[in-house]
């Protein structure tokens, strides 16, 4: 019967229309969590590039001595801090940093997850993973950021790894967010680094035993800034999308609908002529 | 006085970026103050009272965590807070003393104690800064 179809797209229509309503007020939470992201990222972006700059002025003293922060190791097992974040539906947001982390890790690497996703996906695999986690990235704090960067230096130091890689998504603009990686330790000279040895009145190597881990714990919080801005700004993205698509639906539908509608007029009225002509 | 360029950026953003006199900070092994045409120098801040002087005028400040490095041209001071005396909040300062306190005597474990003490020696440095 075709009243039978009608029924089933006004049925449709209307669980399409309610997950509109769920895609919608998503995508205005993200909205405005990605304005107060963005804020906050365009403040401590000066504060990572001038922390990589000051690092990079020490590096070349550092490699004149052999120093335990620029020395490769034997040890050639890597540590990747895994930036995803809290929730789903953030469009490939988190597929893209496992897919890059997949594509960098090799057996008998460790990984320290950040995020309760990042958790949830390194848990069920066969990865060792460092022995403690984050299982949140949305209340991580200044202070939480330099213990865990402290943490992590401690073990670079007592060689259970010889290298730490972080793996975040840069938030590029409100549209374009991408996955990437950067070196930790040993430190590396990235960018603009000057050739000249600099000269010190104190042992370098003293001196960055205290800065190191403020030095990894600074750049893992502006990684986990630049890392929940785009989860936002990817959610949004995905929500965007998601309405559109359910608005693309219910017009079809509409359209379906409509014609089923039309179709019943038509044969009763088929009915009606020749139930007439009958008599 | 001859001038340096002194650049201040913490995770909340800059809070100074220009020449200066002079800038006084609390390192891990005390108070350290840099003039134009210092030597080469790097040190890990301690948390304590930060004094930088521009066009004859001081600056004081409670800063707290990060370090400070000198290439002899410019100097640059990445902190984790740096507030200038008129723009802490006061108020906030006690209160978070106050809380600090009442963790301090509730604290379980050694870390959470430790913890809770830097949080204390933080809010007293704001305080005795924005005092002055």
């Amino acid at each position: 019967m075709a009243g039978a179809g009608m029924n089933n797209i006004k049925a449709r229509m209307k669980s399409v229309k309610s997950t509109m309503q769920i895609t919608g007020a998503m995508e205005l939470v993200a909205t405005s969590k990605l304005r107060r992201a963005k804020e906050k990222v365009e403040r401590t972006r000066p504060f990572y590039e001038t922390l990589g700059e000051a690092i990079n002025e020490v590096i070349p003293a550092l490699e004149m001595t052999d120093s335990v922060y620029t020395a490769r190791r034997e040890n050639d097992k890597t540590l990747f801090v895994v930036i995803a974040g809290d929730r789903g539906l953030a469009g490939g947001y988190n597929a893209n940093i496992f897919r890059l982390t997949a594509r960098l890790i090799k057996d008998g690497d460790i990984v320290l997850p950040v995020g309760k996703k990042a958790c949830e996906h390194y848990k069920n695999k066969d990865y060792t993973l460092y022995g403690t986690e984050v299982s949140y990235v949305g209340d991580l704090g200044v202070g939480d950021a330099l213990a865990i960067g402290e943490s992590i230096t401690k073990g670079f130091v007592g060689g259970e790894y010889g290298r730490v890689v972080i793996v975040y998504t840069r938030f590029v603009s409100m549209m374009t967010q991408s996955p990437v990686y950067e070196q930790l330790l040993p430190l590396e000279c990235t960018g603009s680094c000057s050739t000249a040895v600099p000269e010190y009145d104190i042992d370098p190597e003293q001196m960055l035993e205290a800065i190191v881990p403020k030095y990894v714990g600074g750049v893992f919080y502006s990684a986990i800034c630049e890392a929940s801005a785009s989860e936002s700004g990817a959610r949004r993205s995905a929500m965007n999308a998601a309405n559109k698509n359910a608005k693309e639906m219910i017009d079809d539908l509409m359209l379906r609908y409509n014609r089923a509608r039309q179709a019943i007029i038509t044969q009763e009225i088929t009915e009606i002529v020749s139930g007439a002509e009958a008599l | 006085m001859k001038e340096f360029k002194l650049q201040i950026v913490t995770p909340d953003g800059i809070e100074y970026d220009g020449m200066a006199e002079s800038v006084l900070v609390r390192t891990d092994d005390g108070d350290v103050q840099i003039l134009a045409g210092h030597v080469n120098y790097m040190a890990s801040l301690g948390t304590g009272r930060a004094k930088i002087t521009v066009g004859g005028k001081d600056r004081i400040a409670a800063c707290s965590g990060g370090f400070i490095t000198c290439n002899g041209i410019e100097v640059k001071l990445v902190a984790v807070t740096f507030e200038f005396a008129d723009e802490i909040d006061i108020e906030r300062a006690k209160r978070a003393k106050e809380r600090a306190e009442d963790e301090i005597r509730r604290a379980a474990s050694d870390k959470e104690l430790e913890l809770a003490r830097a949080r204390l020696r933080r809010a007293m440095s704001r305080i005795s800064v924005a005092g002055k």
